[in-house]
């Protein structure tokens, strides 16, 4: 798409005055708390502290306890690994349905609208419904339990790994039609002469993918990896009730982290120690997101 | 093997695979909502018998009695919608503004204004909402539903501005350089030819600001306290975590709370997905 975007209208202070109520917006209910959690880091305050109670400036004594903290640098692998297999599951099995669901069939309009179905269930509602399939007495998943090769007794939201694999698939299952109906969009993008001229010269279905399809669809698959990430380094409320957290820290990610620290452990400064990690991951990510777009747009234009 | 490849018997086993492996997939998602209907209308009895029955015998409504009438539902969703409607319309008119910003005119500012925008919308509300929290209970602001629909719309707006950017800029130019010799002001271009012209786009940012808010639960848990103030999300997980909740109950408390965004969802798909993926990238 060419961008005729800007210079419509020059020399004006009405875009600052357009942009002004976000600004007030994001000031007061984003950077005001990020600089308060910023500064809560650098003290020792807890949670029950009184207003008033003499709270300690530490410098950067919590960061150094979170270096060397096992259940931080835990968490931290927790959340890279549940949000890369968030890449690889969802956005693969997006991709893979994607591809099935591009050729005309009956029904197609059906199932793309199906698709939509549990990415716009909210996530309580969903929390609800997987805690019942997944209850260790009566879950539906009994039925299943009993054909597997290992021993789930101890519960899929309550013991380990299978509390982590729950959360996984409970978050696939929630995305990936989402990534599935993206990839449809890129995919009918693909020109169809292209394709045609591979079958011609005798290219068969995985090297025509290999060379027209995957070419033109990178763009996508790219920036649906980002958002699974991003996703996936958001979630809170899914994970936050179904294990929250548990067992023991096992499925804490960087997110809950914050929270259970907070509110479990009472140790308000630590945690927003922890925050402020977060925020720098959130900032990394948000760089790549530009990147990517400016070389997007480099590449259409 | 070329040779085999094109035989029609190929061709036919190929095309009922697909079908296969689509009505597979079609199931896996499918199965979770149909199954909370199903025990959300089951004699709780039934429910509790293995093998699990698959199917509703002798459907009756109680779960969804009890969850109006034993818990305070009504109440509940009545917050919600409260509470995203107070975000829609916060969030529709401040995106139409910033959309305007940043389609139609140069500024210097307008890099940052977007990387703060891609900022606050990826960041996870975990991370600040104890400091918003500290914050405004010491303002006594906290334990409101305007407050807290005042934060949806803080953490939505980026997304908003995404969907409406790239609308914007598909306005003709020529209507705009006519509308200025016919006398029309920046604003008046705004409101008389770019909002009725992309209404479409504005009704999408208007769903999401909607649904974004209805479906939010840790900034609602954290500043809400009064359980008449509950929004749903809220109200359900409490009702969860009083273990002796039957399950007919909580899961017809789903059914209503989580089906309505589903179906107006599919109806505006195609925004959605634009406006998600920052409107940038087209494959």
């Amino acid at each position: 798409m060419k961008n005729r975007s800007s210079s419509r209208f020059f020399h004006s202070k009405l875009p600052y005055l357009l942009t002004l109520p976000i600004i007030l917006l994001v000031v007061m209910l984003v950077v005001y708390p990020i600089s308060q959690a910023i500064w809560t880091s650098l003290t020792d305050k807890t949670l029950g502290a009184a207003v008033g109670e003499k709270i300690n400036f530490v410098g950067l004594r919590n960061y150094n306890s979170l270096l060397h903290s096992s259940t931080f640098l835990a968490s931290l692998r927790i959340t890279t690994t549940y949000a890369l297999l968030n890449v690889i599951f969802s956005v693969g099995a997006g991709l893979l349905t994607a591809i099935l669901v591009n050729k005309k069939f009956k029904g197609r309009g059906g199932i793309r609208a199906l698709m939509t179905a549990p990415w716009a269930f909210p996530d309580i509602a969903s929390v609800i419904i997987f805690i019942w399939i997944l209850n260790s007495a009566f879950g539906v998943i009994g039925i299943l339990n009993q054909h597997l090769p290992f021993d789930t007794s101890g519960g899929w939201l309550t013991s380990s790994p299978y509390a982590f694999v729950s959360i996984i698939v409970m978050s696939m299952w929630k995305t990936f039609p989402f990534y599935s109906i993206v990839f449809l969009a890129a995919l009918q993008g693909v020109p169809e002469d292209l394709t045609e001229a591979a079958t011609v010269d005798g290219a068969g279905p995985f090297q025509r993918f290999k060379t027209v399809t995957l070419p033109s669809i990178r763009p996508t698959f790219v920036l649906l990896a980002l958002l699974a990430f991003i996703f996936a380094f958001r979630q809170f409320s899914m994970i936050y009730l179904t294990t929250g957290g548990g067992p023991e820290r096992d499925t804490e990610t960087l997110v809950l982290a914050v929270y259970n620290t907070a509110f479990k452990y009472y140790d308000l400064a630590l945690s927003s120690a922890i925050g402020v990690v977060g925020l720098f991951v959130t900032f990394l990510i948000a760089v790549a997101f530009l990147a990517l777009q400016s070389r997007a747009e480099k590449s259409n234009s | 093997m070329a040779i085999v490849r094109g035989t029609k018997l190929s061709n036919a086993i190929r095309t009922s695979l697909r079908y296969f492996v689509i009505f597979l997939v079609s199931l896996l998602v499918i199965f979770p909502l149909y199954w909370m209907v199903v025990t959300a209308v089951q004699a709780p009895e039934v429910t509790l018998r293995y093998p699990p029955v698959l199917y509703p015998i002798d459907p009756n409504l109680k779960g969804f009695h009890a969850i109006f009438f034993e818990k305070q539902m009504g109440r509940w969703l009545i917050n919600s919608g409260f509470v995203a409607i107070l975000t829609t319309l916060l969030t529709s008119t401040l995106a139409i503004l910033g959309a305007y910003a940043l389609s139609w005119f140069k500024w210097r500012g307008k890099m940052a204004f977007g990387l703060m925008l891609l900022f606050t919308q990826m960041l996870p509300e975990a991370l600040i909402v104890i400091p918003i929290f500290k914050i405004y209970s010491n303002l006594h602001w906290t334990d409101s539903l305007a407050t807290l629909s005042l934060i949806h719309a803080a953490f939505v707006i980026p997304v908003g501005v995404w969907i409406l950017k790239p609308a914007f800029e598909g306005v003709p130019k020529e209507v705009n350089e006519a509308a200025q010799i016919d006398g029309c002001t920046p604003m008046g271009v705004l409101r008389k030819i770019i909002i009725p012209l992309c209404s479409p786009a504005i009704l999408a940012v208007g769903v999401v600001a909607f649904f974004a808010s209805w479906g939010e639960y840790l900034i609602a848990v954290t500043m809400i306290s009064t359980e008449s103030k509950y929004p749903a999300s809220v109200g359900l997980a409490s009702t969860m975590s009083q273990l002796d909740t039957p399950i007919q109950t909580l899961l017809s408390g789903a059914i209503v709370y989580g089906l309505p965004p589903v179906i107006l969802y599919m109806f505006i798909q195609r925004f959605v997905i634009s406006g998600l993926t920052a409107g940038a990238i087209k494959g």
